[in-house]
């Protein structure tokens, strides 16, 4: 980005940034500084891509007219910890309105890529029309600027996820990669295709250990486009990290919901896997397809159990002192440590875990693994698999594909390869579309055509509120069971002033465990923007800009014909109440029209003047 | 008075799941989390007989306390 002012709210116009638009038809390349036009602009992610996506009217996901906004934020590849998102965006094969539209979405992930991609030179690409052959990209940082180049891609076509990466990784080993796996090259069938971003320990290791730009099917639409993958090659260019902001990353790791995350030997609670341990005792996580059942068959995947029989590793992302996640590996006979499995994240291990009926940590690995391989996003497809799941213990008679039944390890297995490599279209559309086809759709659990993340609804009347995936997009996820908060007032609150900010991340570049409890618009991010950058913002204004990308999210979500009854749980949560759930009701048809009152009468005023 | 102490995640980890402790009547939440010397950084929920409570909330005679963890991302 080219910076020519330090105040960016009031002078955006003289900060510009680069972008490469490519018309995948012809080939033909249009590149330009483009001066922003607002805060969102300079702040990046979504905030500027909705911007785009909301000047275009597109009816179906999957046709020539529809883009795919690859972008960074402001601190990708900063000093900031954490600055390591790239953002897709695009409108959604998965989510969409029952007016048949497609709805504007976008999906986050880390890995060295989107560093790389800027450090190139480029700050977005822009992806129109499709390619008659599959392609690659090759974005490269020269003397005289950024160099985008296309090359033939069908030595990759058929490959992993990770696969695709280590192919090209041989051939440009200073570069960081962003991959379809099948799925997304069956896009015709699978809506939930994912996109893989390389990361540091993949390439030195060689274990499969990607991230993901999981929801919301952009891999599917990277797939239509006939890209399998981008390449950003350039020197790493690492901003020296000034003692100002060595001291918020301080504050990053010993505060807010990061310390939480630490691994136990560090003091913390032992990353994103560890909220087992804390919706259990309310039975509240998600078993089979939703419905905890009021017993301990969660514990099972308690990490004090998993590690009687396999070895765990903390691990963190390139430079991250946050250490969020753990890698779990097969233990072989004489103690040490075996084959890596998979990746163990609260969100996978539980929608392809406990949620599915599947209690033992190795399968549920080998599942995720599965889902990591093919592209495909483990939330859609795990919430997918469960409806099925439930719907043949209904019909037992009668039931669904192979007839797989909750805890049926091989035969959901099966379901996952077939729909991964683009044979099931019946899974692959997810379930939103499934559930309309076999008519039951009141435990079909998806809110507006996107499967939900694995906290219950009965726990999360925000869900409702989200605009690209239930715990990413508004951060009310936990508040009832850490707060216990059951009045209408303070959850309209958390829904309208508090918890929408989470999405603040998707602007800027920063992971949200940078600072999951304040979002953006804090003292923290203003003084990485002034050591970095030189820029002078107020926090208000952050909260603002954040604020306007926000409504502009939901204002679409109108355009692309959803109404207000949309914004609701499956009919299942309150017709058949929980009774093992040991929380108080706030999902009871009262609570919730209530709350929708309440809730649009604060976004309705907003919404009116945004399109 | 006894006082019910049941504790969750890594709160177990050189401590106990349940155990029964004694305590002076009159004596708050905080106290109890301060004996355990659960970290304030970790700390995220507690309840009283399965509400919600406050480290302000002064416990009873029999009352089970539950320490959790802080809920926080997924």
């Amino acid at each position: 980005m080219k910076i020519e002012t330090t105040d960016p709210v009031n002078h955006p116009e003289l900060i510009s940034y680069r972008r490469c638009t490519i018309n995948l038809k012809t080939g033909k390349q249009q590149w330009k500084d483009v001066p922003c036009r607002n805060l969102e602009d300079v702040l990046g992610g979504f905030g500027r891509s909705f911007q785009m996506l909301a000047e275009r009217e597109i009816k179906a996901a999957y046709c020539p007219e529809n883009p795919l906004i690859i972008n960074t934020g402001l601190l990708t590849g900063s000093s900031a910890m954490t600055g390591l998102r790239t953002y897709f965006s695009s409108y959604s094969p998965i989510k969409g309105s029952k007016a048949g539209l497609p709805a504007a979405m976008w999906s986050a992930g880390s890995g060295k890529f989107g560093a790389k991609f800027k450090w190139a030179g480029l700050d977005e690409l822009i992806l129109e029309n499709c390619a008659d052959t599959p392609q690659y990209i090759v974005i490269r940082e020269t003397g005289s600027g950024p160099h985008i180049e296309l090359k033939p891609a069908e030595h990759l076509l058929g490959l992993s996820t990770h696969d695709k990466i280590m192919t090209l990784h041989k051939e440009y080993p200073d570069a960081h990669f962003a991959a379809i796996g099948q799925a997304g090259e069956n896009w015709q069938n699978v809506y939930m295709g994912s996109v893989a971003l390389s990361t540091v320990n993949q390439l030195k290791s060689g274990d499969d250990k990607l991230r993901f730009a999981g929801r919301g099917g952009m891999g599917s639409i990277m797939g239509y486009k006939n890209i399998v993958a981008l390449v950003a090659q350039s020197t790493d260019k690492h901003t020296p990290i000034t003692p100002e902001v060595k001291a918020v990353h301080t504050q990053v790791i010993k505060g807010g919901g990061a310390a939480r995350l630490q691994p136990i030997k560090r003091g913390g609670g032992g990353g994103t896997w560890a909220a087992y341990d804390v919706m259990q005792p309310f039975h509240a996580v998600p078993v089979n397809n939703y419905r905890p059942q009021g017993n301990d068959l969660p514990e099972k995947l308690f990490r004090e159990n998993v590690e009687k029989e396999y070895d765990i590793e903390s691990a963190a992302c390139h430079r991250c002192g946050i250490t969020c996640h753990n890698y779990i590996y097969d233990r072989k006979d004489d103690g040490s440590r075996g084959d890596f499995i998979a990746k163990f994240d609260y969100e996978p291990l539980n929608l392809l875990g406990t949620n599915i009926g599947i209690h033992d940590a190795g399968q549920a690995g080998r599942l995720i693994h599965l889902c990591d391989n093919y592209g495909v996003d483990a939330i859609s497809m795990g919430v997918t698999i469960s409806y099925t799941l439930s719907y043949n213990e209904r019909h037992p008679e009668k039931p669904l594909f192979n007839g797989a039944v909750f805890g049926d390890y091989d035969k959901i297995r099966e379901l996952i390869i077939q729909a991964g490599e683009g044979k099931l279209l019946d899974i692959g559309q997810g379930s939103m579309r499934l559930s309309e086809q076999t008519g039951e759709t009141g435990y079909a659990y998806h809110i507006k055509g996107l499967e939900i993340a694995a906290y219950l609804p009965e726990t999360n009347p925000g869900y409702c509120w989200a605009i690209a995936g239930g715990h990413m997009s508004m951060g009310s996820y936990g508040t009832l069971i850490r707060e216990g908060l059951s009045d209408v007032d303070s959850w309209v609150k958390v829904i309208t002033e508090d918890k929408l900010h989470i999405v603040g991340f998707d602007l800027i570049g920063l992971c949200k465990f940078f600072d999951i409890t304040q979002g953006i618009g804090t003292d923290k991010i203003t003084t990485i923007l002034k050591s970095d950058f030189n820029l002078d913002i107020d926090p208000l204004k952050i909260k603002e800009a954040v604020r306007r990308s926000f409504l502009l999210g939901m204002a679409l979500e109108f355009r692309q014909g959803y109404t207000k009854s949309d914004f609701s749980f499956p009919a299942e949560v309150a017709n058949e109440p929980n009774p093992n759930i040991e929380l108080p009701n706030i999902s009871n048809p009262n609570f919730m029209n209530e709350l929708a009152e309440k809730v649009w009468a604060v976004f309705d005023k907003e919404l009116a003047d945004m399109i | 008075m006894n006082i019910t102490v049941s504790l969750h995640g890594v709160f177990r980890i050189d401590r106990f799941k349940l155990k029964i402790l004694e305590y002076p009547e009159g004596c708050c939440v905080q106290k109890v989390i301060d004996d355990l010397q659960i970290p304030a950084t970790l700390l995220g929920t507690t309840l009283i007989n399965k509400v919600h409570a406050k480290s302000s909330d002064i416990l009873h005679d029999g009352d089970t306390l539950m320490i959790l963890p802080l809920l926080e991302g997924g």
